[in-house]
């Protein structure tokens, strides 16, 4: 039985008290928890297993070293992704633009059709996901922030603003015109013949 | 090859299904995993952390010990007894004789001596804001000015006892901010100046909710912007942005 086990119990709060007392399984509790969806989330945002990895680490370093300044009032999930988003865009900021985007007349995401047998069901086909990523990876930074928060992690319009710093009122239009476009690229990519 | 019921889905998504989105998403399969070397990464980076944390105590106790010291050196010495004498070098002001000291004798004046300024690398021109083209002294006079509003507003001391505060002058700034940073914005992005026209985007939203507060702003409204200023540190990537320098921008 692992030595952290019998704790997975505490709540964010208590863990967040004990890391700054000077317990460190305490925050390997808090990145056992919480690091799948922040990679998830990362990933979401820079589209690279292998960077979202790096970003991942980076984060919960810089999460580790400020947690003493994290207010009572916040969520501990919420303060996470905000770290998250700043290390993500920082990253996007520094590529520069210079990754290559995938272009609607590009040829590899005309040919996504895959001659292998289907997935079970429950799950989505390879294909299906790559045109999500891939569409996703064409939303511009803000529209996929909110659309990667709402809709991929569920959070609420109001995590959503303290995680972004948006108003309410950018938050909703983004989300809205995120959506249309999201629906635009998966119909003309998956090539269902729907467009929206 | 899709399945059945992927395109099923896949059609309730497009024709807008709310439910059909969240199950559509839900399934989103990214295949990302937690590699068992990511904590180990995060362990060892966060280990001179915790040394220094270390570090801290005994710096602390350091400093009690000198403060036990030096009060006990205080005591004694209220006894007058000398416990030890330290000679200082004396130090001579350098006098220059001026004109003016000419005319009328028996006034001197006292003239510090400067260094001549010299910049790190003679190859450089300058970095004088005089020698940036017309549109980065205008982002740069703009970034200026609005880090300036929003430190206003960040460092605005607010009371519960305030009813409303008068937002006029602010407002009336960030209008004209707000028409100045879209001019610059668009420019930047013309120029291809991403980094410029990221933060510049970034202000944006916050300028056009300065502008947007009655002229007597209720507490909680003022109060929502400042949280706003401060979470995301706007002001310090501003900062940021201005010792950058033009050629980083």
């Amino acid at each position: 039985m692992s030595a952290l086990a019998g704790t997975l119990m505490n709540s964010s709060a208590d863990l967040v008290t004990r890391v700054c007392q000077g317990d460190s399984d305490a925050f390997r509790l808090i990145f056992e928890r919480y690091s799948r969806p922040v990679i998830s989330f990362i990933y979401d945002m820079v589209g690279d297993r292998a960077l979202a990895e790096e970003l991942t680490q980076e984060t919960f370093v810089r999460a580790f070293r400020a947690i003493h300044t994290m207010r009572a009032e916040t969520k501990l999930s919420t303060w996470l992704f905000g770290i998250a988003r700043n290390v993500a865009r920082e990253s996007l900021r520094a590529r520069a633009r210079a990754a290559s985007h995938v272009d609607l007349a590009d040829r590899s995401v005309m040919d996504l059709s895959d001659k292998r047998p289907v997935p079970v069901d429950g799950v989505l086909s390879k294909e299906l996901n790559d045109v999500i990523r891939r569409s996703l990876a064409q939303l511009d930074e803000d529209k996929r922030l909110v659309f990667t928060l709402k809709v991929l992690h569920q959070c609420s319009y109001e995590e959503i603003a303290e995680i972004t710093g948006f108003s309410l009122a950018k938050l909703k239009t983004d989300l809205h015109r995120a959506r249309v476009e999201m629906r635009r690229r998966i119909g003309s990519y998956a090539g269902v013949g729907y467009e929206v | 090859m899709k399945s059945e019921f992927d395109l099923e889905l896949l059609k309730e998504y497009l024709e807008g299904d709310a439910a059909a989105e969240q199950e559509l998403f839900a399934r989103y399969d990214r295949d990302v995993r937690v590699p068992a070397e990511l904590w180990a990464g995060v362990e060892q980076r966060i280990a001179p952390v915790r040394a220094a944390s270390v570090g801290w105590w005994l710096r602390v106790a350091a400093g009690l010990v000198l403060v036990i010291g030096l009060g006990s050196v205080f005591l004694l010495s209220q006894k007058d007894e000398t416990i030890g004498a330290l000679e200082l070098p004396e130090r001579r002001p350098t006098v220059i004789e001026s004109k003016q000291a000419l005319v009328k004798p028996g006034k001197r004046f006292l003239r510090i001596k400067k260094k001549p300024i010299t910049t790190d690398n003679p190859g450089v021109i300058s970095s004088d804001s005089g020698y940036l083209d017309i549109d980065e002294q205008d982002t740069a006079q703009h970034i200026e000015r609005t880090e300036n509003l929003l430190r206003s507003i960040r460092n605005f001391p607010m009371s519960e006892t305030d009813d409303e505060i008068d937002v006029t002058y602010d407002k009336a700034l960030s209008r004209r901010l707000l028409i100045e940073n879209v001019v610059l914005r668009r420019d930047a992005e013309m120029k291809a100046k991403f980094p410029t026209k990221t933060l510049l985007a970034d202000l944006e939203p916050l300028l056009i909710d300065i502008a947007n507060l009655p002229d007597h702003a209720k507490p909680e409204e003022l109060r929502a912007i400042k949280e706003r200023v401060q979470k995301t540190e706007i002001v310090a990537a501003l900062i940021d942005f201005q010792d950058r320098g033009p050629n980083n921008r």
